[in-house]
């Protein structure tokens, strides 16, 4: 099986901020990270190559820096890493994203399934993997928690939602987002990390894609963000749980109960 | 002069001699994290700083993922750096922040090196780092604590490592005594605390339980970064000296075993041949 994972380069999460001119995401001189619900796409994209054979490609679309995620897929087990940068890039929109990425699906060639996490935590929008399907005009399941059985050229997955979850069987080729309930990513090893530095990173510009750019950047996104603000502040309240010990802890379990908090 | 072993306990009579004749250290060797800008030069620098503590016959200690940060295991950079092992002269610290796959490789790698010595911490943990189920070991509790991970160590390999917990003496005595106790129940022999700033009256009680205590020493000036390890705020002291704290430790605590955390080798280790006299 020939898989793509997704995976992208965010600002950890500690350190987010938006520039309030541009409405956008500061990422100058911030810390950077793997998105965190990409590594549940990589660890899953790792273990079907290792049950089925064939081969794990990370695919990024970022700055030059943007190499270290993929890299980091890599440690984690990915046989290839691919990372779209070019000036033609910048700018991109979740649509534009999606058509470069499907850009490079097409030039890598018979790709039988492509991972990605379900959002990407820096813009949350859960949108890249089902804009990635429609480029591709290929099937897909979000929000998968479970892959049940691999037959042939067809998955069986749980698609989870807020009651519970779908068993839904797709056929390759196809897309998938994945949840955090999917697996327990592996933790890479030294020797892993270093065998992943001394892979190279093939890098592709919007050329070698063969992209269309009025299909990309700013020229090629539908969207615009017109404005940002901060989320309403949390309503924190103190309760305070007098008396013995014992009296309290009913009453905690009690109150957090009846909160369907346990 | 009897060598102190990594549990605190002296050599005499064992098989296995000192490189040098001298009181021993157990120096911790914080492990590069994985996303360190410069992963070279920390492999490099931590290579040169296990080499002086074993050559100078002290006690290796490899932290586990402290406060949360991937970084590496210290049987992984012992066998990628090719750094040589000698009995009784690394420790690696163990938390409960593993898959059960990672924990039997760490302990697999341990055996085939020699290790010996295990300190056991439950650990910090982050959303990056697996945490060990009961299930994973095969009990029926919900959580694995540090006491689950010291019972599962004597149930699968037993005598085969000397183990260790670790102490909080700035956690509430009695809540801490009691997890203690439960801690060597389940098969620990030797016990080592937070840093301690001066004297600190659990240690008569620990010592009185019949554990080896390891006493643990914060060797940076910035006790700002000691508040971070223990959870508590501690009073702020520029005049902090590491070193007088030291000699004030080794003075009052004398048949304890000591712990450097936070030692500076350039200009601290070196002063360590002599301040035991």
């Amino acid at each position: 099986m020939r898989i793509v994972v997704c995976v992208k380069q965010v600002p950890a999460v500690s350190q987010v901020s938006i520039d309030p001119e541009t409405k956008r995401l500061k990422r100058e001189g911030v810390q950077a990270a793997l998105n965190p619900f990409d590594l549940y796409a990589i660890e899953q994209a790792v273990q079907l190559k290792e049950n089925l054979g064939g081969e794990a490609i990370a695919l990024s679309m970022g700055p030059r820096q943007a190499e270290m995620s993929v890299r980091e897929a890599m440690a984690m087990g990915c046989d290839r890493g691919v990372l779209l940068c070019d000036r033609a890039f910048a700018g991109s929109d979740t649509w534009a994203t999606s058509y470069a990425l499907a850009a490079a699906v097409r030039r890598l060639g018979h790709v039988d399934l492509i991972l990605c996490g379900k959002q990407a935590v820096d813009g949350d929008t859960a949108q890249v993997g089902p804009g990635l399907a429609a480029q591709l005009e290929w099937p897909q399941v979000t929000y998968v928690s479970m892959l049940m059985r691999a037959d042939g050229d067809r998955l069986v997955v749980n698609r989870m939602h807020e009651e519970g979850y779908d068993e839904v069987e797709v056929d390759l080729p196809a897309v998938l987002t994945v949840v955090k309930d999917l697996n327990i990513p592996r933790v890479p090893t030294l020797r892993s990390v270093l065998a992943a530095r001394r892979q190279p990173v093939e890098v592709w510009t919007a050329a070698e894609i063969g992209a269309d750019p009025a299909c990309l950047g700013l020229d090629g996104s539908p969207t615009r963000v017109v404005r940002t603000g901060p989320p309403p502040p949390r309503q924190a309240e103190t309760v305070r749980l007098d008396g013995p010990a014992d009296e309290a802890a009913r009453r905690l379990v009690h109150d957090l109960r009846m909160k369907s908090l346990l | 002069m009897d060598r102190v072993l990594a549990n605190g306990s002296s050599d005499r009579g064992a098989t296995v001699q000192p490189h040098h004749p001298q009181r021993v250290f157990h120096i911790e060797i914080l492990s590069p994290r994985q996303n360190a800008p410069d992963l070279d030069a920390g492999l490099a620098a931590l290579a040169d700083k296990y080499r002086q503590i074993v050559d100078a016959g002290h006690v290796a200690c490899f932290t586990d993922n402290p406060l949360g940060n991937l970084a590496f295991q210290g049987t992984e950079l012992i066998q990628e750096l090719g750094l040589p092992v000698r009995p009784g002269q690394v420790s690696i610290h163990l938390n409960t922040f593993h898959t059960r796959r990672d924990l039997d490789a760490i302990l697999d790698a341990a055996t085939n090196l020699k290790i010996d010595d295990i300190l056991v911490i439950s650990g910090d943990g982050s959303e990056r780092l697996p945490k060990l189920r009961g299930r994973d070991l095969g009990i029926e509790a919900e959580t694995v604590t540090s006491v689950e991970l010291v019972a599962h160590l004597q149930r699968t390999c037993p005598g085969r490592f000397r183990i260790g917990v670790a102490f909080n003496p700035y956690e509430p005595r009695e809540h801490e005594m009691e997890k203690l106790r439960r801690k060597l129940d389940a098969g620990a022999g030797a016990v080592t605390t937070q840093p301690i700033i001066g004297q600190d009256p659990s240690i008569a009680d620990l010592r009185a339980l019949g554990a080896t205590v390891i006493v643990e020493a914060w060797m940076s000036k910035k006790l700002h970064l000691l508040s971070d390890c223990v959870g508590y705020a501690l009073p702020a002291d520029e005049t902090y000296d590491p070193l007088e704290n030291l000699r004030t430790l080794l003075r009052t605590y004398d048949g304890c075993g000591f712990y450097l955390a936070m030692l500076g080798m350039k200009t601290q280790f070196p002063l360590l041949r002599d301040i035991w006299s």
